[in-house]
């Protein structure tokens, strides 16, 4: 039998750094001026949730059972279910936060993402596994999003502008077309990013037996 | 401390930061004042800064608009305040009035601050009682605004020329 999550945890930090990711991932500050707007999660990024939530389950990172289920009180299940309802919500405004407003190049990320999540849930990795490649996906999303294209669209930053002009040679000439920010996006954005992270290293872990029979399942050899 | 208790805490102040995030989803503040002042008018603690609201009053009653538009946004600088918005699109209006055009980038600004009073005023109606004033009504300061932006046949009634300003 597993310990219990402590209450605390599960009651006020978990779905406080969920709704803040929720909150701040959809945080959009002009280039000009730094005004403030804040963008709901266009429908894709819904469906991304889905998928990534599942690739959770899958690898033993989201444990459902020790949320929600008939060993616990009713009080203790819609603890849970909130938990789950902030971890969806903060999954899809991640994505907000991480892929371009408009353009191609919000298609090239949704796709980057989709394809990437589901070539994760085929290679069913464990708890770890999954925390680095997301550390990875999120990682590099965020680079690209608010480093290049920021600085592609930064008339000062020729050094960026150049280096990627020469990346993109014999590639044709069409040009990336940056997308403007003001400076503390960035910052936002990166805080986001990694109190999401700290928020799935948080998320209670499988218990002892369902992991053995998780690694059994993936990785035999392991228990040998 | 019983685990019940801290659970039922967490519960209401999810709620609680839950309906804040919504909220400033369904509000869309521009600034950090408009976020704050928009959580004080929530909850009736909003207060418009009288010295600077007087200061905008007599620019704008000097025809002085600019001026009268950056006391206004001094003393209501959440724009929360209906009279204050109120004022600021009359002055919108008075300085794009032309005999023979309407200033349409201005006539823009002043309905949406119009729009802006009528939204946060009790039930949407606003009425000041101004002497100085051609219209007394947010209702009718919008409709005057919305015709200034609207082309059409009545445009070429040379009898415009000899409306006046209200």
């Amino acid at each position: 039998m597993s310990a219990p999550v402590p209450p605390g945890r599960e009651a006020f930090v978990l779905p406080f750094i969920f709704l803040t990711v929720a909150g701040a991932g959809g945080l959009r500050l002009s280039g000009e001026g730094g005004a403030m707007s804040f963008a709901p999660p266009p429908l894709i990024t819904l469906v991304l949730a889905m998928l990534l939530v599942g690739v959770m389950v899958r690898a033993g990172l989201l444990v459902p059972a020790r949320l929600v289920g008939d060993h616990r009180t009713g009080l203790e299940n819609l603890g849970g279910c909130v938990v789950l309802l902030t971890l969806f919500a903060a999954s899809a405004q991640l994505f907000t936060c991480l892929t371009p407003d408009a353009g191609m190049l919000r298609l090239v990320f949704n796709l980057f993402f989709l394809f990437l999540l589901w070539n994760t849930l085929a290679a069913q990795p464990d708890r770890a596994r999954l925390l680095r490649s997301l550390l990875v996906v999120f990682g590099w999303a965020y680079v690209v999003r608010y480093v290049a294209l920021a600085a592609l669209a930064d008339p000062q930053s020729s050094w960026m502008r150049r280096l990627i002009g020469v990346l993109m040679e014999g590639a044709g000439s069409a040009s990336v077309p940056g997308e403007p920010t003001a400076p503390l996006a960035g910052y936002v954005a990166f805080a986001t990013v990694a109190l999401y992270m700290i928020g799935l290293v948080l998320l209670p872990a499988p218990p002892p037996a369902a992991a053995v029979a998780l690694v059994a399942t993936r990785a035999p050899d392991l228990l040998e | 401390m019983k685990p019940g208790l801290v659970r039922i805490a967490g519960l209401v102040g999810t709620a609680l930061y839950a309906a804040f995030i919504v909220w400033v989803y369904a509000r869309q503040p521009r600034t950090v004042s408009q976020l704050t002042g928009g959580m004080a008018a929530s909850v009736g603690a909003y207060k418009v800064d009288p010295a600077n609201f007087q200061e905008g009053l007599r620019f704008f009653r000097n025809d002085q608009f600019v001026e009268s538009r950056a006391a206004f946004e001094r003393a209501d600088p959440a724009r929360q305040d209906p009279l204050t918005q109120f004022y600021i699109a009359y002055s919108f209006y008075r300085q794009g009035w032309g005999r023979l055009y309407k200033d349409q980038v201005l006539y823009r600004q002043g309905l949406e601050a119009a729009d802006r009073a009528i939204a946060r005023a009790p039930s949407g109606r606003l009425s000041v009682p101004d002497g100085t004033l051609g219209m007394h009504t947010a209702d009718e300061l919008r409709a005057e605004l919305q015709r200034g932006l609207e082309h059409g046949v009545a445009d070429l009634n040379p009898m415009k020329v000899l409306e006046a300003r209200k």
